[in-house]
């Protein structure tokens, strides 16, 4: 719950800085565009009250900008972080939306078979959603089904085009599923893998919630 | 003389005593014995209850792609009735743009959920929005009840689905009471009044016209009795009813006799019970009938074989509208419903040979459920078991095969029925098997073609040699020019085996790409030899090729044998970019109370590395545009990309074609049973087929854009050289990054200062 609060907080913050919020199109196929940074998209609910859905990785503040690049408004350079989606709110549908809050309050009461159904249900709808593929694959992890969790954070990052967000927390599930099954050196690399990504959305990164 | 009489009195008094005690003793040890009997089949389940096997719901939701009509059809399709005003469970009303659906409760594997009021806004797009009728509250995703599609029950077996008296509308339990048993409610077992009026009867005819069995002894006679006729059994008849009568009440024994009874036979099926009569006859729950429905069951309880309402429609009309005069006379309808419902029709659902099943498909779902569960579980559990069907797919996959074979047939001037078919559909993340034929004669189950005909898949082997070769990056791309040469090799049995292309011609020194979109052998085989046999029968296990074959040469051009449904297999491995996932026919299974017993998870599992795989997908993309399935884009729109291969085999005895979309692969077979040669090719027989089905299911098309470790460079296809604008006949075709030619093309060079450009480009795309 904290971490929703924590989570909603960023957001906020995000918005209320007036920054380029992660805002992807409603196609899950949308390859990142780099755009010139946009003010938040006037939907109502988006991102300001109701914590995002889909197993959000709780990021930092940030702005989506290169390091040494002082300015939110610079034009892009090739270093500016593309406009990602961090959240499945940008990337779904209604109907996924709404299976990904079943899932998750399956998830938070414990009952992972039911989650992992609402999440089936939900790819069936939008095969190509990465974030629905991410959190499932988390779901894997928790019912320690650890060769699927690895096996479909992998999926899900193959058709994620690049988005660090969701990368970020697909090689967490990863890790955690390689230590899970003592491969020390497979976890190290997935590892290795978070720490680039942390590297890229320097300066400030909080510290990785526990699950 | 007189002591001697009284003694001999006494003698027989006392042998008629011993006589009578005997018997006694002996009638009371048959009915305690018969008494047992009855007690063991009552107690507990009474039924061997065959799992139920149904299709996967239709999901409504905005940004579904479902019109009016389409909806319309679905609808009908679950037994849904059009109603100017949707009134109760299982009716609708729909115009163009909106649709209003009054959905069935169902116990769904994740929960209940309760009939509703569904106001529906249509667009020709898809659904808009999805809106409780009710209360006005948009709803996100509402699932209708669904589709029964077979049950699996035991060979020869009794099929059937159980009702609860208080879920039954009365009308049927009291209509039954006043055509079969006027006095059930009153008697003990057996109507001494019927007998008597049965027997005058029959002694009128001066032989038997008129049965007198109580409901009761129906029951008995369904439940415990063999169907020979002679005095001994009506006695034991008579015993049963009355101990029944004694042990179990009115309404006990009315609910047994509405799932016992027996309405109808279908093949070895036997139809038993009003619950899957109503579905049966007329492809909707019990509770839903209305009074001529009922009139229809009620009536053929007296004989479904001679009143079969699809055999004989006018017999069977003549029954029902006299049990709607019995209804009438009983109170149960009015006189204006009387007169209404005798005006009505049968009202059946299905042709000839009721609702529409699937047995293909409840096959391949019995064999997936052999290693977890006992026959008996399948067969007398009641087992509720939800599966991947997709009715819209698997109504495209059935319509095209079985009006495509005729207009083959026709077109080659062959007899008709001489050509067999089979099909798969599945999803492409998930591998969930959507539709399934095994044969042209849908509904039979009979010969599965799909899961058992093991045939020659020719060409359909040869994308797994190029994706082989290209998982070589340093060493071969798409763009690698191929020789077309005669090859002769003698094989380790001292055979030579010389291999020939389809047209018999050399075509020339060849692109990968294109040595595979127009199908030619002779680089195959040249490619093939590069790489190893062994290595590209890794590929195939990899893809999901299970059979046994020696990794020989021939296999580049597909002499090894596979079923449809593991072709399918194969290729929606390379559909899901490597990530293979097991075909499946099965999301759950629960007991017959609706508790979960068993969930088949999506598996996924990456066999193959994703790059090469969207290399070989681009040169199947190719077959489709400039190769042998080019012909396909008549059909299925050009803007959406599709890939696929073509498969011919020696003297044309296997027409294959295999290929997918972004979310849906197909396999469709055509042969003929006793492996005569047909005259037809994979693009002449297999693929006007497989793009009538790809354009029916509605295919989303492939996404163009490549993985992160494939580059895209304009290429001289003729020298597999870098190009540039410069170059008349260059391609933008994908390498693994890093192994994209430098060398430039004699073409390029001209131009040199506009290379610039293709770094600009290259960097977009990066």
């Amino acid at each position: 719950m904290t971490q929703w609060i924590k989570v909603g907080a960023v957001v906020l913050t995000l918005v209320v800085a007036g920054c380029q919020t992660a805002r992807g199109r409603h196609e899950s196929n949308a390859p990142p565009q780099p755009t010139q940074p946009t003010p938040p998209a006037s939907k109502p609910g988006y991102g300001v009250v109701t914590p995002p859905i889909g197993e959000p990785t709780p990021v930092a503040p940030t702005t989506p900008v290169a390091p040494g690049t002082d300015s939110v408004l610079a034009p892009p350079t090739e270093k500016v972080l593309p406009n990602f989606p961090k959240s499945a709110d940008a990337i779904s549908g209604p109907a996924v939306l709404s299976l990904l809050r079943s899932a998750q309050s399956s998830r938070a009461a414990g009952q992972y078979a039911q989650a992992a159904g609402s999440l089936e249900r939900a790819l069936r709808i939008e095969p190509r959603n990465y974030f629905v593929w991410s959190t499932l694959a988390d779901t894997y992890l928790r019912q320690k089904s650890y060769d699927q969790a690895e096996s479909v954070a992998q999926k899900s990052n193959s058709i994620a085009r690049g988005n660090i967000y969701v990368l970020q927390e697909n090689w967490r599930v990863i890790r955690d599923s390689r230590t899970a099954r003592n491969n020390a050196a497979g976890a190290a690399e997935a590892q290795a893998r978070i720490d680039a990504i942390q590297q890229i959305l320097q300066p400030a990164v909080l510290p990785a919630v526990p699950q | 003389m007189k002591a001697f009489l009284i003694k001999i009195r006494y003698v027989v008094v006392a042998a008629l005593i011993l006589l009578i005690s005997v018997g006694v003793i002996g009638f009371s040890i048959y009915l305690t014995s018969l008494d047992k009997e009855i007690r063991a089949r009552f107690a507990g389940a009474r039924w061997a209850l065959p799992a139920q096997v149904y299709a996967a719901p239709l999901e409504l939701y905005p940004g579904q792609a479902l019109d009016s009509a389409t909806l319309k059809h679905e609808l009908e399709r679950l037994g849904y009735r059009e109603q100017p005003e949707p009134q109760g469970p299982g009716t609708f009303a729909v115009t163009k743009d909106q649709a209003l659906i009054y959905t069935r409760a169902f116990n769904f594997w994740d929960g209940a959920q309760p009939e509703s009021r569904l106001s529906v806004r249509l667009a020709p797009a898809g659904i808009t929005e999805v809106n409780d009728a009710v209360s006005g509250k948009s709803r996100d995703i509402v699932r209708l009840d669904p589709m029964l599609i077979g049950s699996i029950y035991p060979q020869q077996g009794e099929d059937r689905v159980l009702v609860k008296l208080t879920d039954v509308p009365q009308m049927l339990p009291r209509g039954l009471v006043a055509v079969e048993d006027r006095s059930f409610y009153s008697h003990y077992g057996v109507s001494i009044k019927g007998i008597m009026r049965a027997a005058f009867a029959n002694l009128m005819a001066g032989h038997a016209v008129e049965g007198a069995s109580t409901i009761t002894q129906q029951l008995v006679k369904n439940f415990f009795l063999t169907p020979e006729r002679s005095l001994k059994r009506k006695f034991k008849e008579v015993c049963m009813a009355l101990l029944l009568e004694a042990h179990y009440s009115k309404d006990e024994i009315m609910e047994a006799y509405l799932n016992e009874v027996h309405l109808g036979q279908d093949g070895n099926r036997a139809v038993h019970g009003f619950g899957l009569g109503a579905q049966f006859y007329f492809n909707k729950p019990l509770s839903e009938l209305h009074s001529h429905e009922f009139a229809l069951l009620v009536g053929l309880v007296k004989g479904p074989s001679y009143y079969n309402p699809r055999r004989n429609p006018e017999r069977a009309k003549a029954r029902r509208d006299l049990v709607l005069q019995i209804f009438n006379d009983e109170g149960l309808i009015d006189d204006a419903e009387y007169k209404s419902a005798v005006e009505l029709p049968l009202g059946l659902a299905g042709k000839s040979d009721g609702v529409a099943r699937y047995p293909a498909f409840v096959d391949l779902v019995k064999r997936q459920l052999k290693g977890q569960y006992q026959d008996n579980d399948l067969t007398n559990e009641g087992l509720r078991i939800f599966t991947t069907l997709d009715p819209r797919a698997q109504e495209a996959l059935e319509k095209q095969i079985t009006e495509g074979l005729p207009v083959l047939e026709g077109q080659r001037k062959m007899k008709a029925n001489t050509l067999q078919g089979a099909g798969v559909v599945t999803s492409v993340d998930g591998g969930e098997v959507l539709a399934l034929v095994g044969g042209r004669e849908t509904r039979y189950a009979g010969f599965n073609r799909a899961l058992d005909s093991r045939r020659s898949i020719g060409s359909l082997a040869k994308p797994f040699v190029y994706l082989t070769a290209l998982q070589q990056p340093q060493q071969f791309n798409l763009t690698t020019i191929l020789p077309d040469d005669p090859i002769s090799m003698v094989m380790p049995n001292k055979d030579v085996w010389e291999p020939h292309n389809y047209d018999r011609q050399n075509h020339g020194p060849q692109p990968l790409y294109m040595a595979l979109a127009q199908s030619y052998n002779l680089p195959t085989v040249a490619l093939g030899l590069r790489v190893g046999a062994t290595e590209v029968r890794k590929t195939m296990q990899l893809a999901g090729y299970s059979g046994n074959v020696l990794p020989v040469p021939s296999i580049f051009l597909g002499s090894l044998d596979a079923a449809p449904v593991e072709v399918a297999q194969m290729y929606a491995t390379l559909a899901a970019s490597g990530y293979q996932s097991p075909l499946s026919a099965i999301r759950e299974v629960e007991t017959k109370e609706g508790q979960p017993l068993s969930r088949f998870p999506i598996k996924v599992k990456q066999t193959l590395p994703e790059g090469p795989v969207y290399l070989a997908t681009w040169a199947m993309r190719q077959v489709m545009t400039l190769g042998t399935g080019r012909s396909a884009y008549n059909v299925i729109s050009p803007s959406t990309i599709v890939a696929g291969k073509t498969g011919t085999t020696d003297e044309m005895r296997d027409a294959w074609f295999a290929g997918f979309s972004a979310d849906r692969v197909a396999v469709i077979w055509i042969g003929r049973d006793d492996f005569r040669p047909m005259g037809l090719s994979g693009a002449t027989g297999a693929l006007p087929i497989w793009s009538k089905v790809m354009r029916d299911i509605g295919v989303r098309g492939l996404d163009p854009l490549p993985p992160a470790d494939v580059e895209e460079q304009l290429t001289d296809t003729a020298t597999g050289l870098k190009a540039d604008e410069g170059c008349t006949g260059a391609m933008l075709v994908p390498y693994i990054r890093g192994y994209a030619p430098t060398e430039t093309a004699p073409c390029a060079s001209i131009l040199a200062p506009v290379n610039s450009a293709v770094d600009w480009l290259k960097g977009m795309l990066q």
